[in-house]
């Protein structure tokens, strides 16, 4: 068996959105992951395998998986934590797991209190960044502004055109009721609204919230020992863009291109074959890139792209449906697969993308690397 | 006599304190590798493309052009709500290395792909910042 299609998802837990006072991250974290031992049907000693998810900027060392193990009274065969775990990166780590045969079902956390321990994201972005922070050059707003402006400079990319991102987001999130920003917002109330970094304005910018994600992982000639319909991965790919500004082009980030490839290859698959796209979305400007990276457009094309009303519901590229990190909540790409996995079994009432099979699950972080995985209910043999 | 209360470098770390000596004089420098002769940018102890150790350090020309920019008008690092709105460059040297600074020159998005030039601004006794501006006649 290759390592596509040898596991699949079949379990999600996330509990509820938004401020969460008075709980630790690992404490919103075990809470999400009763639930997704639930959704699976499956009792905790099923679980061989733990991945956890440190969340950003924590103050009490949240998500160590020592701790998550304790909370959870397991004792998984394989555990480990991931510093840098944002959803894709613990999904590919687990699935390598279970591919190397040191687990055969794996449950993956991420909990965060971000909002109420008001957690500081006026940072440095980065390992050199200290030295660009003597300019004031700080949050990742500053260099995803970079990355606009070029934009719009080299393709003639306008700001209503990049507006039409967290536009058609807020348009899904007003069909999820778990989503944190619900209030409609127009490309007039967008274009309206003052910059924070410009050309960038609060809209393209993820919100900071608390809450929780889990997910089960398993090999996948035991899909039949849990109660939902697998959702298979797959194909999976990774890059890094560590040289930083050694790079050329650091901040468009071309290198996604290579992560696209190696995707689209293992699965035998193209952009056209994705019936749903969830791409992670720290800023608007993220999907923007991601849109041409992943074959959706040609390089230069997304802004008109987005502003045909493609990725808004009803459009043609069905994206981000639960109104992503810009309006549903802050989960670092782990509130998109929950999505994802209950879009492809078919759970989203309203907002369900009738007959979705197969999905794109893609994030990056910020300018040093990226994951993406292919999620299908259709079984390889 | 005004206080300087945005963030500092730290003068005397060994491995960049030769830059901030050249910024003090008005130069613009940075390691050379003696094997291969690439210019890194930042410091480090290793040439990033050959891996030779050590490296000279060498004046870079002040000059490159303007690869794009981010105009903050929000103090997101209060030290500098004093200056809102202000921007950002990322410069392409023409020695090659990529480096970040104020940029003082008004610009609009058309200004990407121009040619600039470093400002050397004395914020301390110590400390000279390495700033940019449109290159005069371009």
């Amino acid at each position: 068996m290759g390592i596509e299609h040898s596991t699949a998802i079949v379990g999600v837990g996330a509990t509820e959105q938004g401020e969460i006072p008075g709980q630790t991250g690992n404490e919103i974290a075990v809470r999400a992951a009763v639930l997704a031992l639930r959704d699976a049907g499956i009792d905790k000693s099923q679980i061989d395998g733990l991945v956890t998810c440190k969340p950003p900027r924590s103050a009490d060392n949240g998500g160590v998986d020592e701790d998550m193990g304790h909370l959870l009274g397991i004792n998984p065969a394989f555990s480990t934590t991931l510093d840098y775990g944002a959803c894709g990166f613990s999904l590919h780590l687990a699935a390598a797991a279970i591919h190397a045969g040191l687990a055969t079902t794996v449950l993956l956390t991420y909990g965060t209190n971000q909002r109420s321990a008001r957690a500081n994201f006026s940072t440095p972005i980065g390992g050199t960044a200290d030295w660009a922070a003597l300019s004031g050059f700080v949050h990742v707003a500053g260099p995803a502004a970079m990355a606009a402006r070029r934009h719009m400079a080299l393709y003639g990319t306008t700001e209503e055109q990049l507006g039409w991102v967290s536009v058609a987001q807020r348009e899904w999130a007003a069909g999820n009721p778990a989503a944190i920003f619900r209030k409609p917002m127009t490309i007039e109330d967008y274009l309206a609204s003052p910059y924070v970094v410009a050309p960038l304005r609060r809209a393209d910018l993820t919100m900071i919230s608390d809450g929780g994600t889990a997910v089960i992982l398993t090999r996948a000639d035991h899909v039949g020992d849990f109660r939902p319909a697998p959702v298979y991965l797959a194909s999976l790919a990774q890059q890094s863009a560590m040289r930083n500004d050694q790079n050329p082009d650091k901040v468009m980030r071309p290198w996604i291109a290579d992560i696209a490839k190696r995707l689209y290859d293992s699965a035998k698959m193209r952009p056209s074959d994705m019936d749903l796209v969830y791409l992670q979305d720290a800023t608007s400007v993220w999907v923007l890139q991601q849109l041409e990276w992943y074959g959706f457009c040609d390089v230069g094309e997304a802004g008109p792209f987005l502003a045909d009303g493609h990725t808004r519901p009803g459009g043609s590229l069905p994206m981000n449906t639960n109104g992503g990190q810009l309006s549903e909540a802050y989960m670092w790409n782990w509130m998109h697969l929950y999505e994802c996995v209950r879009q492809l079994r078919g759970e989203c009432g309203d907002r369900q993308i009738a007959g979705a099979e197969t999905a794109l699950h893609a994030q990056t972080h910020d300018f040093f690397k990226g994951a993406a995985t292919i999620l299908t209910t259709r079984s390889a043999a | 006599m005004t206080t300087y209360t945005k963030p500092l470098p730290d003068v005397d770390d060994p491995l960049s304190a030769p830059f901030w000596q050249a910024t003090r004089e008005g130069r613009l420098v940075a390691q050379k590798c003696d094997a291969c002769g690439y210019f890194r940018w930042h410091p480090g102890p290793v040439c990033n493309e050959c891996l030779e150790p050590g490296g000279t350090w060498t004046e870079l020309s002040p000059a490159g052009t303007l690869y794009s920019y981010a105009e903050y008008h929000r103090a997101l690092d209060p030290a500098f709500k004093d200056d809102v709105p202000y921007t950002v460059a990322l410069v392409e040297l023409d020695d090659g290395p990529r480096m970040y600074g104020l940029l003082r020159s008004p610009v609009t998005t058309s200004d990407i792909g121009s040619r600039v030039e470093a400002v050397f601004e004395e914020a301390t006794p110590e400390v000279t910042f390495v700033h940019w501006r449109l290159a005069e006649g371009d």
